[in-house]
């Protein structure tokens, strides 16, 4: 077993490192003004290069689900890049988030569309989740650090959902996806560098498409990550805090916020854990 | 005297000609649920191999006993009954790392040629469609007997197949090589005539 091929380099030492770098260079190669905005991609970016190591990078045309999830991310990532090298402004950056991955979501979950009652629900949910939570990260300012704590914190709880409903390959994925934002967020800490952008949102729908793999391909306990949605508003709670406009404020005002992001995280494995519960263990 | 035999003779040779093309057809057979049996094999992390099995499986088997190369044969397995004896790795092996039953809840396998290599022995070559991908297959089979079950009472014909695929193949990659990628197949079948 090579280096590479470790459960832990795979799903968190690699994409931690490859955020890290990826959107450090990316911010280096656009200079100091669409560097700024273009850094974000570095997580979309570190997370397909982790996609790539964990399970192989899908054929063209891709025969599953999870292949149209991979290249539905690279064409994310793609929007999201060309929106920021192009300035377009975050609303609108997000609308068209929103578009991509209302059509990339039909795509990744067409084979089992419209299905019964249950799934046309659950497709319904998930279209107005993922627009909510473009739309609630849109406002919470240009910065890179608060929508990626959010990311991050979101990240966790679907991968602890799909360890759960054993589904490995979407945990690892969530995960790695966690740590690739891990990345962008020790550029942003103490002091935020960059700015979420239109590649920002796309990580985030990168995160929705994963969802929706686990919502319609597995039978892990979805109906959990509704306890993850008040991480959204993580942002309101901290703002409450009497924290001082300082830099150092400013960075443990990112502490806090992520404590209080994680807490939904935590809260909807929790209940993931306890809807499987009498299961056995795993037979790995 | 010499044409009367001659004629004898070539009326003799057609009919027998004639009987031997109508034993040719192949007779159609339905796969025995009940006593078909589709297992494999897969390398643990190196400590050891698991054995599993599909508990549903269907199919139809055309047979030519004294054309056995006119033989076809058509299996559908199904994906979701994938058994490890272990619930939770079964889910697991349900999932989108794996099998991905509810997005190709069937494994096909249809027959394109078959090769007899000995009295009771072949190869059979097919095509295993999985995970939305086809690729070609060949199995050893043996041909172990046919005729009426005393159990049944139903004419019957039995199989018994070897073979092994990389699952990778399929682009089932997930926890490869570290999770065996060639997979051995084991399978016993018993068909029953239409």
């Amino acid at each position: 077993m090579s280096f590479l091929d470790d459960l832990v380099v795979q799903t968190a030492v690699f994409p931690l490192l490859a955020g890290l770098i990826g959107v450090g260079l990316l911010r280096f190669a656009g200079g100091p003004s669409r560097g700024r905005r273009l850094a974000a991609a570095g997580v979309a970016v570190a997370f397909l290069a982790a996609y790539a190591l964990i399970v192989g990078v899908p054929a063209l045309p891709p025969p599953s689900s999870m292949g149209r999830l991979f290249w539905s991310a690279v064409a994310g990532v793609a929007l999201g890049v060309a929106a920021d090298l192009a300035g377009i402004e975050p609303k609108r950056g997000s609308l068209l988030v929103g578009v991509w991955l209302t059509a990339a979501l039909a795509w990744v979950a067409y084979p089992v569309l419209p299905g019964g009652l249950p799934t046309i629900t659950a497709a319904v949910v998930l279209v107005a989740a993922a627009w909510f939570a473009l739309s609630r990260t849109a406002s919470q300012g240009s910065g890179a650090a608060t929508p990626g704590v959010v990311l991050l914190a979101a990240a966790l709880a679907v991968g602890g959902v799909a360890l759960v409903g054993a589904s490995a390959s979407v945990a690892q994925l969530a995960f790695a996806l966690a740590a690739a934002t891990g990345g962008l967020l020790l550029w942003n800490w103490p002091m935020e560098r960059h700015v979420w952008g239109t590649a920002g949102q796309a990580a985030l729908g990168i995160l929705v498409l994963l969802t929706a793999a686990l919502t319609f391909f597995s039978s892990a306990p979805v109906e959990a990550l509704v306890a993850v949605l008040p991480a959204f508003f993580a942002d309101r709670l901290r703002d409450r805090l009497p924290l001082p406009q300082s830099t150092a404020g400013r960075a443990a005002g990112t502490v806090a916020l992520t404590v209080i992001a994680v807490v939904p995280a935590i809260a909807a494995v929790g209940i993931a854990f306890l809807l499987s519960a009498g299961t056995e263990a795993s037979g790995y | 005297m010499k044409t009367v035999l001659f004629a004898a003779a070539l009326l003799a040779s057609v009919a027998t000609f004639g009987a031997g093309a109508a034993q040719a057809a192949p007779v159609a057979y339905k796969l025995d649920p009940a006593h078909t049996s589709v297992a494999f094999i897969i390398n643990h992390l190196g400590f050891a191999n698991m054995i599993g099995r599909f508990n549903t499986t269907s199919g139809e088997i055309a047979f030519d006993k004294d054309a056995v190369q006119n033989s076809t044969l058509k299996v559908a397995i199904d994906a979701a009954s994938v058994d490890t004896a272990h619930a939770k790795r079964d889910e697991h092996l349900r999932s989108p790392d794996f099998f991905n039953a509810r997005e190709f809840p069937q494994i096909t396998f249809k027959s394109t040629k078959i090769e007899k290599t000995d009295d009771k022995a072949g190869k059979l070559h097919g095509e295993l469609t999985m995970l939305g991908t086809t690729k070609p297959v060949v199995l050893d089979v043996t041909f172990n007997k046919e005729g009426v079950s005393p159990a049944s009472k139903l004419e019957t014909v039995g199989f018994s197949a070897r073979g092994t695929i990389k699952r990778t193949d399929f682009g089932m990659k997930y926890g490869a090589p570290n999770i065996g990628d060639e997979i051995q197949l084991l399978i016993e079948a018993e068909a029953v005539k239409s």
